[in-house]
């Protein structure tokens, strides 16, 4: 293993064709990876911190439904941020508690807050996964054919929790539009910083 | 002048391919003629780098290194003009290059060991690992200070620290590591430190074969795992840790009053 390294000047020679193209799929691929994983680590705090204080009331069970799928959605991405050599966000510690401080927190306001803010969480998700559709697309349907199936599903999946929000009367929630607003506004910074850094 | 420079440069070489062009693009070639415009030009720059780190013993990272490598390559040595940051590109492109190339030795060391059988031992691994690395600054053991000053330069901080934190990742990657949490950053940050110190020690290492730079890798690495050690025997003290910090709690309460009845 501990090869004699070279001599001065030893050439390398490029054997990659298209290296141009590869960096850019590369690039962009760990950018998806790296907020998708970061989203769903988030969803997955907000749901826990919902059903610490929501666990007895009546929409318990539903907040557990929908928690366990956002496990699920977190441990796929996990599995891609091996597969594809992907650096996680280094902001995961702060996502961490400020997805259990949002999630405990509208919860406190009532089971309708909670359910408002899935829906306005569900909401940005939803049409960040479409946007990142549109990407992979824009790259190379073939190869990212598989990752495209992932994101299609789960943007299903996350489309589905936003009209259970509703459906659970998100829309009889305190002050509504003025939550829902704060708490997109917040997601969307978070997907624009998790993506870079 | 130096973008201006390398713009001619591209559009030169383009003509170059002139005869490979097609008259009269329509709007979807003519993405595909940008890719492969882009390209060719990522190729000449990687010939002429490839060719101008021969001379970067006697002229150290620089600009005049990647002039003469472009007049091996027989292009005009104003082809440096391709570099706006001059050595800075040189020292990224035999950084990453290196690294590549150590990535490839440690994914045919952990296949090698897969088919015997065998299990790797972390810190063997990981000492190894560095050691080929730096191994492969051997040949330009006397200008690299150069090399580090230039990586230090905040307009270059950027590609070092990326070529640095991917040296690590590929480090950790090939030696077992699949966190995908903290511990992803806690680690490498770790690496990094030891990286760093034993490159600069053997900057000044004048032992037969850096054989004191190898000692002092081992030192370090032993020192990570007494770490390792003694905070995994600090959480199995943690219950005596978490009652005294709830009896000094309850010792300030007292002290300030919080706990009489007559506050």
């Amino acid at each position: 293993m501990l090869a004699a390294s070279g001599t001065i000047g030893r050439r390398w020679i490029s054997t990659s064709v298209n290296s141009v193209k590869k960096a850019k799929t590369r690039k962009l691929l760990d950018k998806i990876i790296r907020v998708d994983h970061a989203g769903e680590f988030g969803a997955d705090r907000i749901y826990a911190g919902q059903l610490a204080v929501l666990k007895k009331s009546s929409v318990g069970p539903m907040i557990q439904e929908m928690w366990d799928e956002e496990k699920h959605h977190r441990e796929t991405f996990e599995k891609l941020i091996v597969e594809k050599r992907v650096r996680p966000t280094v902001l995961l510690p702060l996502w961490n508690i400020a997805g259990f401080a949002l999630g405990a927190g509208t919860a406190l306001l009532g089971k309708e807050a909670a359910m408002a803010c899935t829906v306005a969480v569900e909401d940005v998700i939803g049409d960040h996964y479409n946007n990142q559709i549109r990407e992979l697309m824009e790259d190379d349907p073939e190869q990212h054919k598989e990752l495209l199936e992932i994101v299609k599903k789960f943007r299903d999946d996350e489309m589905h929790h936003h009209d259970i929000g509703l459906e659970y009367d998100a829309e009889k929630a305190p002050f509504y539009n003025a939550l829902t607003q704060v708490i997109k506004i917040g997601c969307k910074g978070a997907v624009w910083i998790s993506e870079r850094i | 002048v130096r973008r201006r420079q390398a713009r001619f440069i591209s559009v030169t070489a383009a003509k170059f391919t002139a005869e490979q062009r097609s008259e009269g693009q329509s709007s979807e070639n003519s993405a595909k003629e940008d890719a492969q415009e882009a390209q060719y030009e990522h190729d000449i720059r990687q010939r002429i780098l490839s060719a101008s780190l021969v001379y970067v013993q006697e002229l150290g990272w620089t600009q005049k290194a990647l002039e003469a490598g472009a007049k091996d390559e027989g292009l005009p040595p104003i082809a440096h003009g391709m570099f706006p940051r001059g050595g800075a590109e040189l020292v990224h492109y035999f950084y990453s290059k290196s690294n590549e190339e150590l990535a490839e030795i440690l994914s045919a060391d952990v296949k090698e060991a897969e088919a015997k059988g065998e299990k790797l031992k972390t810190q063997t691994f990981i000492q190894n690992a560095i050691e080929t690395r730096l191994r492969m600054i051997f040949p330009y053991m006397d200008i690299w200070p150069q090399a580090m000053a230039i990586q230090a330069l905040p307009q270059n901080a950027v590609d070092s620290w990326t070529n640095t934190l991917n040296l690590m990742d590929e480090i950790w990657y090939y030696a077992g590591d699949r966190s995908t949490d903290f511990n992803w950053y806690t680690k490498r940050m770790t690496l990094f430190a030891i990286y760093k110190s034993t490159e600069v020690y053997m900057l000044q290492d004048k032992s037969a074969d850096k054989e004191d730079t190898w000692a002092f890798l081992n030192r370090r690495l032993k020192d990570l795992e007494n770490i390792a050690a003694a905070k995994k025997s600090c959480e199995q003290n943690s219950d005596v840790f978490k009652e005294a910090v709830k009896g000094f709690a309850v010792m300030g309460r007292n002290v300030l009053g919080f706990n009489s009845r007559d506050r």
